[in-house]
């Protein structure tokens, strides 16, 4: 991780030095343990800010749509894939984008420390060969690895960058199967059970639209769910249905544009499950359509082009 | 604790298209009960809360005066759900109001004082709330010249055309309309009212001014009143912002540390200035 | 200051929730919310605080204001006041603070608000200090204490198996007539005392000169970059005990229909959007520095208080970890030059 944060320290610092590019997008060490947050260089000397860890959660694609400047951005497997489909919708001009590609081995999910540590707080966090080392005021925790990161990570089929300028660190081997088991299991739920579930997460929903903000492909001017003429559904929290219905509907709108990166289910406060309306589009488009999204910049996403579904 | 969210019934008397344009109505409402009249006291410069039950509330500046008792009237450009549904209904519709909301015209600080009233465009709501107060017989004494400047785009899109006619032919006030380009069949002046303003130069000697206007005409109006020498305690505007409680409690329209609704809409130049340019 | 001890909280919970709404942390998920509750048992006091404050029982998320019903001469309104009495169980001094801020909007120098006056005045409000502040706390730099009772009716002291009450209020000591509860013990004095003394907080904001500071960067470069990261939902409104803006709107169906309050957020895009399409607030920018100013400049301004209790909860909830001490230190740093813009 080190030798990652070197080489990405060094690569902006080039590229601001060169003035290829006034702007680099990256993540900063947070201000809580395992976390970093995004941070935006454009003097070579900050640089210095600039980290890689398990803690780079969020999606900077979400930062680079109609953007003057030229901006180079550190992007993992799934940013990639956004930017991908952010591209072809013209969001973003790729002559004015230096993608720096990092293979990416997973982010960890705070909910599950957590749930792990029940009430007990974090106090500090690290990394070390395959394992998480978590402390706290009285107790000291080595989980491994792979069982604090997130779903979406542990199931990634493009952990590497799909388009890249400059790619930092190797290749991360990838799963062999997609695997949409959970999708499956959701799927063979009767009618009741569904709506049952779906009722008991979004009673949880404040309506805060961190999900829509954190993802880099919901940037309508006009989101449906604020829009007053017509007024399309009810801007209470407390009504359920309308919260599933915000959803539903959101995830209708990123048909074929979603790439399953997780950060709507990330970013919510209220810890409600988003990604299983999210993975279940996910596989219906593949199955309808034989796409997925975010591949190949040559491929027309299947909601532009004339419509032929694969039976 | 009276409930400031409750709303008084109002029937919709008259829906009058103001503007040769269709985007503005004046709406006339009366009251269905005589105590919620007599509750009503309101003063030139305050806004009430309009609801169209079902649709929503909007705020709208009052543009009829208390010296004309037994209704209210409001001017309304459809913007919006609110003002849409608003310009669609027929006489007799029952709607709330709430209010009077907001500050009022310095009345007081007027008394004994030359007035020059600026309006351009349909910000004139309020200011025709001002004028009918002031040339009414009973306060017409207390008040010193009355110097009236008022542009629109065009003659159709005036607000309150009989008003202006009827006022036109007073000797109490001099009544200045302007169009921003020559129009067959307008005898009157033509040109932007920052222009006008300078042409009719009022005097600021013991003088007010009300402005009210869009951003663009207050921007190059203002320079104009500075330079005849009205001090900024003596400039008064109206803002307007997005509101929803009208009360002060919902956070939406504050500029810095005052709310609109609740410590405006009325404020002097010198208030204005002590705040952050974010209106 | 009595004591209560901790197998008796379940059953005195009971008998409140006989007379009165009790609302209490309860665990829900991975975190921990104010629920009602309907039995004791349900309760956890082993939490540090709360996803989302108990705001939310004195102001709620969505409330009908009134309801209305068009008929041929005219309208009926009837208005939807909770008269409800209610007991908060447990919460933090952070979260009492909150109330009390709130308390200066909804009752301010021209009116008030009856809905959130009269649940307030229904309320009774049973604080629960706390022994270990996380380290996201820094109630301290902003008057406020792990075991203040300011706002409180009553104060819990958790001293292992047992509670020293301190009684704050006269609503307080009629909560407890009824339960004969023995007076602490020297002992239970001396552990609460030092409970109190090893509750350490270990971080702060400055807020020295920062008012001042405030009252002339409006126009400063520093906004055009602080706010980049930000994304522009409201986790951070809506997880704060003082943020209190909210929408209204009408809901109908036929010749029926509600007014409804809804929580809405500064930090939204169309938040101050004007029918002609003009918006005073046009970016992130302008968006976020209103909550700064707002909480720590405007509302000194009109109450002499600081809008932040230090709950530290959106630090915890923002999805891109944008801290507010973070904020607050960048602006401390800037170089102010004593004359105004």
């Amino acid at each position: 991780m080190d030798d990652i944060t070197r080489a990405i320290q060094e690569t902006a610092k080039n590229l601001l030095l060169n003035k290829e590019v006034d702007l680099v997008v990256g993540f900063a060490r947070g201000s809580l343990p395992l976390r970093n947050t995004p941070c935006f260089v454009r003097q070579p000397d900050d640089v210095q800010k600039l980290i890689w860890g398990y803690g780079c959660e969020n999606n900077l694609a979400n930062y680079l749509r109609k953007r003057p400047e030229k901006i180079a951005v550190i992007a993992k497997g799934c940013d990639t894939r956004s930017i991908v489909e952010l591209i072809k919708e013209n969001q973003i001009d790729r002559n004015k984008l230096v993608i720096i590609g990092v293979p990416c081995q997973g982010m960890i999910d705070r909910k599950k420390i957590t749930r792990l540590l029940a009430g007990r707080e974090l106090l500090e966090g690290e990394v070390k060969d395959g394992q998480v080392i978590l402390k706290g005021r009285e107790f000291r925790e080595i989980i491994p690895l792979n069982q604090l990161l997130y779903d979406t990570c542990l199931n990634c089929q493009h952990p590497n960058p799909v388009l890249s300028d400059i790619l930092i660190g190797e290749p991360v081997p990838v799963k062999e199967n997609i695997c949409f088991t959970d999708v499956e299991e959701f799927e063979a739920k009767t009618p009741a059970e569904k709506w049952a579930y779906f009722q008991e997460e979004l009673s949880r929903c404040i309506r805060c639209y961190a999900c829509r903000q954190a993802c880099p492909m919901c940037y309508c001017e006009e989101c449906f769910a604020d829009c007053s003429m017509p007024q399309w559904l009810s801007k209470s929290s407390l009504n359920t249905q309308d919260n599933i219905f915000f959803q539903a509907v959101r995830v209708l709108h990123l048909a074929g544009r979603c790439v399953d990166c997780g950060a709507c289910d990330r970013a919510c406060p209220m810890g409600i499950n988003l990604r299983t309306l999210t993975r279940k589009m996910v596989k219906d488009v593949q199955e309808l359509f034989g796409y997925t999204a975010g591949i190949r910049l040559d491929q027309k996403p299947p909601l532009a082009a004339p419509v032929s579904t694969i039976n | 604790m009276k409930n400031p969210y409750l709303p008084l019934p109002m029937r919709l008397v008259k829906n009058f298209i103001e503007t040769e344009d269709n985007l503005i109505h004046t709406f006339t409402l009366e009251f269905l009960r005589e105590e919620d009249e007599k509750s009503f006291q309101y003063l030139p410069g305050q806004f009430a809360e309009v609801s169209v039950f079902g649709t929503g509330e909007a705020p709208f500046g009052i543009a009829s005066s208390p010296t004309e008792p037994g209704h209210l009237k409001f001017s309304v450009a459809k913007v919006g759900v609110v003002t849409t549904t608003l310009h669609q209904l027929p006489e007799g519709t029952i709607l709330g109001v709430r209010g009077p909301l907001g500050n009022n015209y310095p009345l007081e600080e007027f008394k004994g004082k030359n007035l020059v009233v600026i309006g351009g465009g349909f910000a004139f709501t309020t200011l025709r709330s001002l004028i009918t107060y002031i040339l009414h017989p009973e306060h017409r004494g207390d008040y010193g010249e009355l110097t009236v400047i008022y542009g629109a785009r065009n003659p159709g899109l005036l607000l309150y055309k009989e008003e202006l006619a009827e006022w036109e032919k007073r000797s109490d006030i001099n009544l200045v309309c302007t169009i921003d380009r020559p129009v067959e069949g307008w005898n009157g002046r033509v040109g932007f009212v920052p222009t006008v303003t300078k042409e009719v130069a009022p005097s600021a000697n013991n003088a007010y001014a009300v402005i009210c206007g869009p951003p663009v005409m207050i921007k190059f109006t203002m320079p104009v009143l500075e330079e005849l020498g009205f001090p900024p305690e003596r400039i008064i505007m109206s803002l307007e912002n997005r509101m929803k409680c009208g009360i002060g409690m919902c956070g939406r329209c504050n500029v810095g540390n005052k709310y609109v609704c609740k410590d405006g809409p009325v404020f002097t130049r010198a208030q204005l200035n002590q705040l952050p340019n974010e209106y | 200051m009595l004591i209560l001890n901790q197998d008796q909280l379940a059953n005195w919970l009971n008998q409140l929730t006989d007379t009165y709404k009790v609302f209490a942390p309860v665990k829900d998920g991975d975190h921990y919310t104010f629920k009602e509750i309907s039995s004791g048992n349900q309760v956890t006091l082993n939490y540090t605080n709360t996803k989302v404050p108990p705001k939310e029982v004195l102001f709620p998320r969505s409330e009908k204001l009134f309801c209305y019903r068009q008929e041929n001469e005219g309208i009926q309104l009837e208005e939807k006041i909770d008269e409800s009495k209610k007991v908060i169980f447990g919460l933090r001094p952070c979260d009492a603070k909150g109330f009390l801020l709130l308390d200066n909007v909804f009752n301010n120098d021209k009116y008030q608000d009856p809905y959130y006056l009269n649940r307030r005045k229904n309320t009774i409000l049973v604080g629960l200090g706390c022994n270990q502040p996380a380290t996201t706390c820094f109630c301290t730099s902003l008057g406020g204490g792990p075991f203040a009772s300011e706002g409180l009716d009553i104060l819990l002291v958790d001293i292992g198996n047992r509670y020293v009450v301190e009684v704050v209020t006269e609503k307080g000591q009629e909560l407890l007539s009824g339960l004969n509860l023995p007076a602490a013990e020297p002992e239970a004095q001396e552990a609460a005392r030092k409970v109190k003394e090893e509750a350490a907080l270990s971080t702060s904001i400055n807020l020295d000169g920062l008012k001042a500071k405030l009252d002339v960067i409006f126009y400063d470069p520093i906004w055009d970059l602080i706010h980049e990261k930000c994304l522009g939902c409201a986790a951070c409104t809506y997880s704060c005990p003082t943020c209190h803006c909210f929408d209204i709107v009408d809901e109908a169906e036929g010749k029926e229909g509600c007014r409804i309050r809804n929580w809405d957020a500064c930090m939204f895009p169309l938040f101050t959007l004007h029918g002609s399409g003009h918006n005073p607030r046009p970016t992130g920018k302008e968006r976020f520095r209103q909550r700064v100013m707002h909480k720590f400049k405007y509302f000194v301004d009109n109450f002499n208080a600081v809008a932040c209790v230090g709950c530290g909860r959106c630090i915890i909830n923002c999805p891109v970890n944008l801290d507010i001490r973070e904020v607050l230190a960048e602006i401390q740093g800037l170089e102010v030059r004593s004359d105004k813009q």
